[in-house]
């Protein structure tokens, strides 16, 4: 068996153990909660009492807890994720029109981090006590502690109310018929602001991570060997320090995937995106068990793909490798 | 290099200790500094800072003086954060011990379990515990620990397959010592260590996580805190911007200080490998 | 705006009362050469919407969520107008005459109307919406439309109600603008009307027609162009975004994305700074016949507060003008009873609500016993504010302060929505509550359930407080029967005054809601239920 098909059959025969914690878990911690998809319905529209019962046999809230928890999972060994009561819609409908949006948000920010992240680290770590490297690390420190709420609503005031150069929320102009290209063009206009308010959070942890990959090569004997043998610093920086220093930072993706989409929840409420986090915290408010079952199975699928793809990626650039090779040369 | 860089984070982490005692300070001396019910209506609303001596930093939308509201929102925060740190600490070093030592379907278990709570994502996660618990601090601290301790669990429980296969530990299981006490004695004080050297992470990350969920109006009603000072000044944003500069400066310095202590720590405690 | 600041301000008040009656005289100022103006047609209005309903269906869901969208495309018999007898204006009905017995009331309906898809519209589709739809299925239409047995169409333009028991038409008046949404009987007949799905992209007669909706982003309404007003609707189209942060909101309306924040979406504390950006106005008028209640519900099954003198301290406890002028920046009204000062058709006058009195209230507090405790405490109390809204959860900060100055510890429970449907309408696990219910402009259909006895529980925004007395339920169930206008309206004056001296709950403070909008929108204000309306006269300025 090749080791990339290996690393895929580990990952997925752990997937199932998971899968039925998580929704036995999540189901559990909505039936502890006072009030159900009724009860968060009537707020707005109030009722008489039978109007309340025929609802709750309506959506099938009238069933024991065991029962429903049994339906439902017995319906997603079919792949059937159920019916979201607060859309009126099926849980798989809802999920797919949002997930999308989330992703694009979820991946531009990793990718800006990660890049800008690991260019000021390699900067960083270059020299390392250097001015730079201390103005680079504080200040990114700095920028870690801050709430991403707030360097949201930040953002809005700054660029987008008071400079206006950026839409200050939603997805993509509403209804605007663009296609193609203007469309791209246009969502990433949109995009621009939570991205960055998303992604400068986690910008921070990469820098770091690529300055300490690098300070810990420096002290390397192929480093030391490099040095040695008079090659330009410039040369070794790239060529061997910070391709090194960059293993650390793939599995750091892997292990931020959970977090960055937690933190999506409140990036996308502050910035109106109609996306996974955000639908996450409209099923806890409505009580919309099989949604909020459908979105925890989603983000925790997209944690599993996001680690098995960073598995992937670490078999096919072993760095050890490739750099025992540059200094045997 | 490598040991000036070591200095520098040593330095840094006296900035982060300085902060801290401060931070440490006015959560202990709140009740001194500024007696009474901090939720107390004490004057206009939105008086701007450093306009009035009797509110140095201004009031609310309500009329509450701020200054009193930080410094009590500070036990707040840091009682929230360093329970949360506390749980999620016992609650990963129990797991993870109990995973390491006990091996076979006992460890398969239980780092599936880990593993389930790593892969929900823990604001996700804090956010629906509190929503269903009802926002009081216990439930907050819960919500905090429960993403937060799979880190700690994992960390032990490889500190822990690393030592018990060691001498010490064979020796002791040869002279017939209980599993109970291997672990409590032996290993426990070895595979710890590395553990809470995560506390400044988890802390500075309970911080946050407490404010976000006050952000989105999760937090405790009847206490001051950060994260509700900020949540109520955002409505404001525009018309009194201090309400949430004055919160949001206190949580980035305290989430800072925290931060640059726990790398002066993690400095202090490698430095002797690198000289 | 400044004369909705009803009394005497301390020095910080007198600013902002300037800073508001300057904002007015400026809208005022630019209002007068735009009203000159004709109205231009075409545009897209875009509104923020902080929810979006999944059903809706007027006739089934009657909620201003629901309304804020579907009353453009499904019209009511009659709407709420400024001016007119009975406080309405015609829609599919051209008029309408009760019965003296009170056993049948006669509709007669606009000819020539044509549902979006084409169809026409006749007597037939409004006996099937009463009859299957209202009486059956809706919120309140099974209150009002209870003893409703048959609708007669005589011919197509006409529809003869009959009820079993007499029913009060000036009751059946009042609930015409909010309750009775007719719908295609050609598209609901033998259908499961509840799961229909029409339900959520609903076919009506009004001036604008359903076009899409994209969940969590947006729902579009198109120009019905076969309208029967000839040149309206104005606008093009209609669009509620979907931003359900109130800071958005503010944002989106600043950097001009969208032309109307509706409902007091903007947070009041920012109306002042808003109403001074260039190219936006603050719009109060357009919300009299929706007015929200500040209440303190009261759980009588709590020993202490089952003892008058404890309610009627914890009423002199609050200060009304202080939740007026800080809760609500003055965009309120004081209360003074379970009907609102604004329906002067309802409105007792002179009732005698206890005024604020910490010292009279600590008196009565040490009168019935509950005396102060070492620590300077009477007794301990849960309190559940509201979390709907800002103001419901403000007022509960300040009566924790309030009740503390008497004595009394209140501990704030914060729930979240369904969390506190569910503890103070079902479970009863609370002492105070405050609630904001609805005035729905007539008491039979809100607020005297408030003071109804042996309600079942686990239904919201009634009284499940426990209180229950004789008298009063013999009063509200002889008001619900009495035909004579007169007469009616006296029984529910003494049911007022009953309130007041009974305190089964608190009334606090009545407010309408603000819009905050684009100078380029006009017609924001036409009738008293504006946000609700069909909105066919909006325009735009290019």
């Amino acid at each position: 068996m090749s080791r990339i098909a290996r690393i895929l059959v580990r990952r997925l025969a752990g997937i199932v153990p998971v899968a039925v914690i998580v929704v036995g878990g999540t189901f559990l911690l909505l039936e502890a909660a006072p009030g159900d998809a009724v009860d968060a319905y009537l707020a707005s529209t109030g009722g008489d009492r039978a109007l309340v019962e025929e609802l709750r046999r309506a959506w099938g809230l009238d069933a024991g807890p065991l029962a429903r928890l049994w339906l439902y999972i017995s319906a997603l060994a079919h792949l059937d994720l159920g019916w979201s009561v607060a859309f009126s819609r099926p849980v798989i409908e809802v999920i797919g029109q949002r997930i999308a949006n989330t992703l694009l948000l979820m991946g531009c920010s990793v990718a800006l981090a990660v890049f800008v992240g690991s260019l000021l680290g390699v900067v960083a770590g270059s020299r390392p006590g250097s001015a730079a490297d201390r103005a680079l690390s504080l200040g990114s420190l700095a920028l870690y502690a801050v709430p991403g709420f707030w360097l949201g609503l930040v953002l809005i005031v700054v660029f987008s109310v008071e400079l206006r150069w950026l839409p200050g929320g939603g997805f993509e102009t509403i209804a605007s018929g663009l296609t193609g290209l203007a469309r791209a063009g246009d969502i990433g206009r949109h995009l621009a602001l939570p991205v960055a308010a998303l992604g400068s959070i986690y910008l921070a942890l990469y820098l770091r991570l690529m300055r300490a990959g690098m300070v810990e090569a420096w002290r390397q004997d192929f480093v030391r060997a490099a040095l040695a043998r008079g090659l330009p610093r410039r040369q070794i920086v790239w060529k061997h320090v910070a391709r090194n220093a960059l293993l650390p930072v793939i599995t750091m993706v892997g292990l931020q995937a959970a977090t960055l989409l937690g933190g999506s929840v409140v990036v996308e409420s502050v910035f109106a995106i109609p996306g996974l986090g955000r639908l996450a915290h409209e099923a806890v408010v409505q009580r919309d068990t099989p949604l909020l079952l459908g979105v925890i199975l989603t983000g925790a699928g997209l944690v599993i793909l996001a680690n098995l793809a960073v598995d992937l990626l670490y078999g096919w650039i072993d760095p050890r490798v490739g750099a025992g090779a540059e200094t045997m040369a | 290099m490598s040991a000036a860089a070591g200095d520098f984070r040593l330095r840094d982490g006296r900035i982060g200790a300085v902060l801290l005692t401060g931070f440490a300070f006015a959560a202990l001396l709140a009740p001194f500094l500024s007696p009474g019910d901090p939720l107390s209506i004490v004057g206009t609303p939105l008086v701007r800072p450093f306009t009035d001596a009797a509110v140095p930093l201004g009031t609310d939308r309500l009329g509450r003086d701020v200054l009193a509201l930080i410094l009590h929102g500070s036990r707040t925060t840091l009682a929230v954060a360093l329970a949360a740190a506390f749980c999620a600490l016992a609650v990963g070093a129990a797991v993870g011990a109990a995973a390491g030592l006990a091996g076979g379907w006992i460890d398969e278990g239980l780092m599936r379990l880990t593993e389930a709570f790593q892969t929900v994502p823990g604001f996700l996660l804090a956010l629906a515990i509190v929503s269903v618990a009802g926002p009081s601090i216990a439930s907050i601290v819960a919500a905090i620990a429960a993403g937060a301790w799979p880190g700690p669990a994992r960390l032990v429980r490889a500190e822990v397959l690393s030592i018990r296969e060691r001498d010490f530990v064979m020796a002791a299981r040869a002279i017939g010592m209980h599993p109970f006490e291997i672990a409590w004695r032996e290993v426990l004080p070895l595979a710890l260590p590395p553990a809470v050297a995560l506390v400044s992470v988890i802390v500075a990350g309970a911080i946050l996580t407490e404010a976000a969920l006050a952000f989105l109006g999760l937090g405790n009603p009847n206490v001051a805190s950060w994260g509700a000072l900020i949540a109520e000044g955002r409505a404001v944003l525009r018309t009194a911007p201090f309400l949430s500069i004055v919160p949001g400066t206190a949580l980035v310095v305290a989430v800072l200080g925290v931060h640059l202590a726990g790398e002066g720590i993690a400095a202090r405690l490698s430095a002797p490998v690198h000289r | 705006m400044a004369t909705r600041n009803p009394r005497r301000f301390d020095s910080f008040a007198v600013s902002r009362r300037q800073t508001l009656a300057g904002s007015a005289a400026l809208l005022a100022a630019s209002a007068w050469p735009s009203r000159a103006q004709a109205p231009r047609r075409g545009g897209r209005f875009v509104v923020a919407a902080d929810s979006e309903p999944r059903n809706l269906n007027p006739a089934i869901v009657a909620s201003n969520g629901v309304f804020h969208v579907a009353s453009k495309i499904v019209e009511p018999l009659a709407e709420a107008a400024y001016g007119t007898k009975d406080g309405l204006a015609p829609r599919l009905a051209t008029s309408w005459e009760g019965a003296a017995d009170g056993l049948s009331a006669t509709f007669r309906l606009r000819a020539g109307v044509t549902w979006h898809d084409g169809k026409p519209f006749s007597s037939a589709d409004v006996a099937f919406s009463a009859l299957e739809v209202w009486r059956k299925l809706q919120n309140f239409g099974r209150v009002v439309f209870k003893d409703l047995s048959a609708v007669d169409t005589p011919d197509s333009a006409t529809a003869v109600f009959r009820f079993a028991k007499p029913t009060p038409f000036q009751l059946i008046r009042n609930a015409l603008p909010s309750l009775t949404a007719v719908v295609p009987r050609h598209l609901y007949e033998g259908t499961d009307i509840g799961a229909n799905p029409y339900n959520a992209k609903p076919v009506g007669t009004g001036p604008f027609a359903f076009a899409e909706a994209r969940p969590g982003e947006y729902t579009r309404l198109v120009r019905n162009r076969t309208y029967r007003d000839a040149g309206q609707p104005f606008v093009d189209e209609i669009i509620y975004r979907v931003l359900p942060d109130r800071a958005a909101a503010t944002g989106a309306l600043e950097a001009g994305e969208v032309h109307l924040a509706a409902f007091s979406q903007v947070p009041l504390d920012d109306l002042a700074r808003v109403g001074k950006v260039p190219g936006l106005q603050v719009v109060t008028k357009g919300y009299e016949a929706l007015t929200y209640q500040l209440v303190v519900e009261i759980n009588h099954r709590r020993k202490e507060l089952a003892d008058l003198r404890v309610r009627r301290a914890i009423a002199h406890a609050i200060d009304r003008d202080f939740v007026v002028r800080t809760v609500f920046l003055g965009y309120a009204q004081v209360s003074d009873g379970p009907v609102p000062k604004n329906d002067p058709q309802f409105h007792a006058a002179g009732l005698a609500m206890p005024g604020f009195d910490p010292a009279r209230a600590n008196a009565l507090l040490d009168e019935a016993g509950y005396r102060r405790d070492g620590r300077g405490v009477r007794m301990r109390l849960r309190l559940l504010p509201a979390p709907f809204f800002g103001e419901t959860k403000a007022f509960g900060a300040y009566l924790r302060q309030a009740l503390g100055a008497v004595g009394i510890e209140a501990e704030i429970v914060g729930n979240d929505t369904p969390g506190h449907i569910k503890a103070v309408y079902s479970d009863h696990a609370f002492d105070l509550a405050v609630g904001p219910p609805v005035y729905r402009g007539d008491p039979a259909i809100s607020t005297t359930v408030l003071a109804q006895g042996g309600l079942p529980a686990g239904v919201p925004f009634t009284n499940q407080g426990g209180y229950r007395d004789e008298a009063m339920d013999a009063l509200i169930a002889r008001a619900a029967s009495t035909l004579d206008e007169a007469t009616r309206t006296e029984l529910y004056r003494e049911f007022q005054r009953k309130v007041v001296a009974d305190l089964p709950f608190i009334n606090v403070a009545e407010w309408g809601f603000t819009s905050v909008a684009s100078r380029k929108a006009h017609n924001l204000d036409t009738n008293p239920r504006w946000p609700v309306s069909n909105w066919a006269d909006v325009w735009l300025e290019a």
